[in-house]
């Protein structure tokens, strides 16, 4: 009996700590894998607008690329590290990240959203609105940022979460969440959940996709902001937006 | 009050039953090396040894003292800022290493007190012909102790089991990360968390099952 469980277990941890070797032609892409539609899990099969972005971008590199899925917040910290070489997962350039990552061209332009539970968007129209609520947002987001520089964001309650502010949101437990524009739109149209948005987008952002900032990684960086030069001038990053949302995200307004 | 979607579930069963094998693997794993590591805390606790005495005491009071989630973010991502080497060890290992140290410290007591549970006769007809304490314990106390302690282990392996689940937050994506994912993806949680839940119960109960049978042929050697 003991004996069956040592072979198992040896088998098992040899599985997982076979190192792996570390190809230099392969693009680690770091990504949260539920984050609907831009990286998303059905059926077992990750896909989205993030993933036909970056199959588009190895396939004009070829660089073969491996999607390495983790909870959101975790990603920084992967890509600091080592484990993953880059992050597609809209990533919004800031001043406090630009100092950290070496970020490529933008190749998606959005805005910051306020979603509310469906019947609840006269009363709210927009960040105004969102004083003295309780506001939902994903932990190490970009949106977190935005709210917490707002004049007024000690009057409002902000709660952070790692994923699921959709659903929050809509069971009424938390009066908004903050989000990108695209996104929002397309959870509205296509989820069961009844949420609407909430007036104008407030914050326009620019979605990057931040490499380690040493030799290797802005090498790295170099060559897929190529591709990523080349796949807007021959419009099939455009074409992927379409697909996704209907209206092209791609390019600056 | 929306209605089900019994496609979704039906369609979800079979992509959740494929982590199984993961989140059984990472438990039997864990049993296997947690049965080592206590069995062994367990002879130092009953023979009482110096300096490591303590030691082990120590182990047991942090291990037990504290949750599971502490200490497997502990492991993945409090050490390796300390030991660079450790930043190597990916999440399923951290989850094994955080589940063994966690129940070997639970087991460890249950194992001593099946040991001390031993008739002291028997200690006693052992010394009397002989043997060594090593080969007192080895041939005759531990086999009856394990009778003893079998029942208490196999729980300890089923909570094993359901603890798995917490390796999701250290980025493996096994049975309940694989339900968050598809979760997030569909909006359907209540379809895609009831079909897991049931997928663990039935788990557990098929192990219930196994730890029936093993317990009647255990007591076959004991029938009067």
């Amino acid at each position: 009996m003991l004996r069956a469980f040592a072979i198992a277990a040896v088998a098992a941890v040899s599985l997982d700590t076979m190192a792996q070797a570390q190809d230099t032609a392969t693009l680690k892409v770091g990504m949260s894998g539920g984050y609907f539609p831009f990286t998303f899990v059905k059926q077992d099969k990750l896909q989205g607008f993030e993933v036909d972005v970056m199959n588009a971008v190895g396939a004009e590199t070829g660089l073969k690329v491996e999607y390495v899925t983790m909870s959101f917040s975790g990603l920084v910290g992967a890509l600091s590290s080592g484990r993953i070489d880059t992050i597609a997962n809209q990533i919004t350039i800031t001043p406090e990240r630009e100092a950290a990552f070496a970020f490529t061209q933008p190749y998606v332009y959005d805005g910051a959203q306020v979603v509310v539970k469906k019947g609840n968007e006269t009363t709210i129209t927009g960040p105004e609105d969102l004083k003295g609520r309780t506001v939902a947002v994903n932990l190490g987001s970009n949106f977190e940022q935005l709210l917490r520089e707002l004049p007024y964001a000690d009057e409002i309650n902000i709660k952070t979460y790692e994923s699921n502010i959709e659903q929050d949101t809509a069971l009424g437990r938390v009066d908004a969440f903050v989000m990108d524009r695209v996104s929002s739109a397309q959870v509205i149209q296509k989820s069961p959940l009844p949420l609407a948005l909430a007036g104008q987008p407030f914050s326009e952002i620019h979605n990057a996709l931040p490499f380690r900032d040493d030799e290797a990684g802005r090498a790295l960086r170099d060559q897929v902001d190529a591709a990523l030069t080349k796949l807007k001038a021959d419009g099939t990053l455009a074409k992927i937006s379409q697909t996704w949302f209907a209206s092209d995200i791609t390019s600056a307004k | 009050m929306q209605t089900l979607d019994v496609n979704y579930m039906l369609g979800l069963i079979p992509v959740l039953i494929g982590y199984v094998p993961l989140t059984l693997g990472m438990a039997l794993a864990s049993m296997a090396f947690a049965l080592v590591l206590s069995s062994l805390l367990a002879v130092e606790r009953v023979l009482r040894i110096p300096v490591l005495d303590q030691a082990v005491m120590l182990f047991i009071s942090f291990f037990r003292g504290t949750p599971l989630l502490v200490q497997l973010f502990l492991f993945y991502y409090g050490l390796p800022q300390l030991v660079s080497f450790l930043a190597q060890i990916n999440g399923v290992t951290a989850a094994i290493m955080g589940l063994t140290l966690h129940f070997s410290a639970y087991m460890a007591e249950s194992i001593r007190a099946a040991i001390i549970g031993v008739d002291r006769s028997q200690w006693e007809a052992s010394m009397a012909v002989g043997m060594t304490r090593g080969q007192m314990l080895r041939r005759i106390v531990l086999p009856q102790a394990s009778r003893v302690a079998a029942p208490t282990l196999v729980n300890y392996f089923i909570d094993m089991i359901k603890s798995t689940s917490l390796a999701f937050t250290l980025g493996v994506t096994e049975l309940m990360g694989a339900t968050q994912k598809e979760a997030a993806g569909s909006f359907l949680y209540f379809e895609s968390f009831i079909v897991v839940a049931v997928i663990y119960w039935v788990m557990v109960e098929a192990l219930s099952y196994g730890q029936r049978l093993l317990e009647q042929r255990m007591e076959k050697a004991y029938a009067r």
